[in-house]
């Protein structure tokens, strides 16, 4: 296939990959291996899959429109998986389209690759596809997807992520934890008795332990919202805290802590 | 016996000169003496009820315990009187009588208030029982032999026996005439009075096995068909008589057009009584039985249903919650009665319900005889909505029903309601809809080509696969295939109807879910309906799957998507093609298919 019939197919597809207009084999700048080039369009899958990730060591833009070249032409789930992981390495807006694409895969092992490039973008696109992947019937790719909303701090994800929080789904606590703000967190404490006990503890507690989260009143919040939980996970959740935090300088939320996991624990 | 075995002793006795009216060899088929015949019955001018009042009356059996006869006067709406019998047969209504077996003995009542007038000994097994205005006959057997006997229908007086060693059949009798079939090819006709036999047709090419006589008419046949007594009933053939067969649909298939009159069950009222054609005809001198208002209805448990001589559906009608038990055809209008008591008379030409009365009884109806012919309630109890009825017999969960629906759905997607589609899409949305159920709605919706419906299926398209909600697609191959089957050239899609649609297609293109059958209909519509729009999406699906381990090698979405792109196609499309059958990674079957449809360059 020449370039020069693939132009007008680069228009009906719509697939707004400029690379897509050229072919895999055409005018690459000569800092491409064109060996990786042919290598990523063989049906040799391993050899194909290293060369996606040679092209995406490299800093030359042509290497990483090859790889959106081939990813926008077809690539097995084999060797799509490694490309779009190597397109993530220089991540630039025109990925989206690309990567979007194959978060609706059939594979979800291609999914999951493409949701957690996709937290590299900060495009509302990337944030819908990762979002409606949130709504997937299958538990890793709804992982990857919370992973990937915790990373992306796509706030947009909160209400499936409490839903799923609600299906005991750990995933969305440790993503709720990445996205929580005072509010959030207050939010969460809400939760008690709406979501399963230990997703909670967890939530909270993975809070807790963010060193960035605060002011330390919002940690008291969250230390009191965690000794209404019943669960022993509560207990961990905060001896959790306890072991990631240093005793000095003196922190209310730490002495909390610990005042509860003592009157829990018996004085341990 | 063997029918074989009953003629041989028949031949027997005739050599022995016994005089038994019921005999093989006999005048038969005679023109002249059947003509005869029926001038001597005593008919009335018009249809009307046998009971002295004229008055239409109904006489049901109610089970559960005791069984109770309840005698209920149809133009007054009340119940004239209530009394426990033992009733064993069904219930014969003479002018001022009605006879029934109770227990052992043939018993008559007044019929104005039920008391017992007489009561005699069967004598042998109940074959079958009737009555004219004066008198009741009584058909019964023992041992190899037959008796039909008259009684008096005031005193119980036997009045005549005659005996056969030839089966005979449950009779009929009106105007002073009593008919008998004899050994399945005989219509023996006796004068009521004197039990002499005034005549007897042969049926040459059909058996004669059921009898249905109103005030003015007798209908002789089986369950293939009905003649008309008449004149021309003396050729004994179908296509000289005056002779008639309705198209009843498959579905409906326990119906028949009266009790077998050889079968002693079907004397009792029976579940048999609830599958019966209810028509009407007019007399006629030539041609085929000419049925009134060119149409007939079928009564089927719960359901009437009214068709057109092309056996086609012209209107239904479901009796809430219970099944009717028992109908009859008056000459103007079809009346049933419920278990529930209820009685319903419906317009044979539109099925609007005329009247609607109540036995107010709690006692479960069994059965019923009808002492209503002539009778038209004129009043209007609603039109009939033939549409809502479908649809609620479509969605009916009674299992024992099932072909019932399979009707109602096809006669449902025949009708031009904009209702349709939605409603059909309803049935396969039903999760205890029985799956040959939605296999024929999904027949239908794809030949009904209804452009008014591509919305309708657009919006069944919203269903999508989203844990959280716990929702999936619904019924989506079948709506893919129903929106395929819109892409005819005739037919004309409103364009914003089009953008919707293949934006819902698309989402199911693209989602991970959709498996490989689904795709195969969701590629078919986008293509059939899209009229190229369509074809940016479907190159992109293409390309993303050709070299898929999985999708890639699926024979049937290689057909789909190949044949979706080849037809029509543009240079763009050729290209999209040629580069993957060219592609090394491209399964070889998708390779050949391609160098197939569209040639090896």
């Amino acid at each position: 296939m020449t370039r020069g019939m693939l132009r007008p197919l680069a228009l009906l597809v719509a697939l707004s990959a400029p690379a897509l207009a050229k072919g895999p084999k055409t005018g690459k700048p000569p800092e491409v291996s064109a060996a990786d080039v042919a290598a990523l369009a063989s049906n040799e899958l391993e050899a194909a899959a290293k060369a996606a990730e040679a092209l995406g060591a490299s800093p030359s833009p042509a290497a990483h429109e090859a790889l959106l070249d081939a990813l926008a032409l077809g690539l097995p789930p084999a060797v799509a998986v490694p490309a779009m992981t190597a397109l993530g390495l220089h991540p630039a807006p025109a990925d989206v389209v690309a990567l979007r694409r194959y978060a609706g895969h059939h594979t979800p092992g291609v999914r999951i690759a493409a949701l957690t490039t996709l937290a590299l973008y900060p495009d509302p696109v990337a944030q819908q596809a990762i979002i409606a992947g949130l709504r997937d019937p299958v538990g890793m790719v709804r992982t990857a997807a919370a992973g990937a909303a915790g990373r992306g701090r796509i706030k947009g994800a909160i209400e499936p992520l409490l839903a799923l929080l609600a299906k005991g789904e750990d995933s969305s606590a440790r993503a709720l934890a990445q996205l929580a703000d005072p509010d959030l967190a207050r939010k969460l404490a809400d939760q008690l008795g709406k979501v399963p006990d230990p997703s909670l503890a967890l939530a909270l507690g993975a809070i807790l332990r963010r060193t960035d989260f605060g002011p330390d009143e919002a940690r008291v919040e969250i230390v009191r919202a965690i000794a209404k939980i019943q669960d022993p996970s509560a207990v961990t959740a905060l001896t959790d805290y306890l072991d990631a935090t240093p005793k000095t300088p003196p922190r209310p939320s730490r002495g909390e802590a610990q005042l509860v996991v003592d009157a829990r624990l018996g004085g341990k | 016996m063997s029918r074989l075995a009953a003629l041989l002793a028949l031949a027997v006795l005739g050599a022995c000169g016994h005089a038994s009216v019921f005999r093989l060899s006999s005048d038969e088929n005679n023109a002249f003496a059947l003509t005869e015949t029926l001038k001597q019955r005593q008919l009335p001018a018009q249809p009307t009820p046998v009971n002295r009042s004229g008055q239409p009356r109904v006489f049901a059996l109610t089970g559960g315990g005791e069984k109770t006869i309840v005698a209920y006067d149809l133009a007054a709406g009340n119940v004239l009187w209530k009394t426990d019998a033992d009733v064993r047969s069904r219930i014969a209504v003479g002018g001022d009588f009605i006879v029934a077996v109770e227990g052992k003995q043939l018993v008559g009542r007044d019929q104005e208030r039920g008391a017992p007038r007489w009561k005699v000994d069967l004598g042998g097994d109940l074959v079958g029982l009737a009555a004219d205005r004066d008198r009741a006959y009584l058909v019964t057997k023992g041992g190899n032999t037959w008796w039909l006997a008259a009684f008096d229908g005031g005193s119980g007086t036997r009045l005549w026996r005659e005996d056969a060693s030839g089966q005979l059949g449950a009779p009929a009798a009106h105007g002073g005439v009593v008919y008998v079939p004899f050994l399945s090819q005989w219509l023996s006709i006796l004068d009521g009075k004197s039990g002499k036999q005034l005549t007897r047709v042969r049926g040459l090419d059909e058996q004669i096995s059921t009898l249905r006589v109103t005030s003015d008419v007798a209908y002789y046949g089986s369950r293939q068909g009905v003649f008309r007594l008449d004149e021309r009933s003396a050729t004994g053939k179908r296509d000289q008589a005056t002779y008639g067969q309705v198209k009843v649909p498959p579905q409906l298939e326990r119906t028949t057009y009266s009790p077998d009159a050889y079968d002693a069950i079907q004397q009792g009222y029976t579940a048999a009584d609830r599958a019966r054609v209810l028509w009407t005809s007019m007399a006629t001198a030539a041609g085929p039985m000419k049925l009134l208002g060119d149409g007939f209805a079928v009564h089927y448990f719960r359901f009437v249903f009214g068709f057109g001589l092309d056996g086609q559906m012209r209107w239904a009608y479901s009796q809430p919650r219970v099944e009717l038990v028992a109908s009859e055809h008056t000459g103007n209008v079809i009346v049933g009665i419920s278990t529930s008591g209820e009685i319903v008379a419906l317009d044979p030409a539109t099925g609007g319900v005329r009247a609607r009365k109540s036995l107010g009884i709690n006692q479960q109806v069994v059965g019923a005889t009808f002492d209503v012919d002539g009778w038209s309630p004129s009043g209007e109890q609603g039109a009939n909505e033939t549409v809502a009825t479908l649809v609620s017999i479509a969605r009916d969960h009674d299992a024992r029903f099932d072909r019932v629906k399979e009707l109602a759905v096809i006669a449902l997607a025949k009708q031009a309601d904009p209702r349709v589609t939605g409603e059909l899409l309803a049935v396969l949305s039903d999760d205890r809809a029985p799956q040959r159920l939605k296999d024929t709605v999904v027949d239908l919706l794809t030949a009904r080509r209804d452009p008014a419906g591509l919305p309708v299926l657009t919006a069944q398209l919203a269903a999508k696969m989203d844990y959280i909600a716990g929702t999936e697609p619904d019924a989506l191959a079948p709506v893919a295939k129903a929106m395929a089957g819109l892409g005819a050239p005739e037919l004309v899609l409103d364009g914003k109807h089009v953008t919707a649609a293949l934006a819902a297609l698309q989402f199911h293109l693209d989602a991970p879910t959709t498996t490989s059958p689904e795709l195969t209909w969701v590629i078919a519509a986008m293509a059939a309906i899209g009229h190229g729009a369509e074809r940016p999406a479907l190159i992109s699906h293409f390309l993303l799957y050709h070299a898929d381990d999985d999708l890639g090698s699926d024979a049937g979405w290689q057909k789909a998507i190949v044949t979706a792109l080849a037809t029509g196609a543009t240079p763009a499309d050729r290209a999209v093609l040629g580069y993957v059958a060219a592609d090394p990674r491209s399964k070889p079957g998708l390779v050949a298919l391609i160098r197939d449809t569209i040639g090896a360059d």
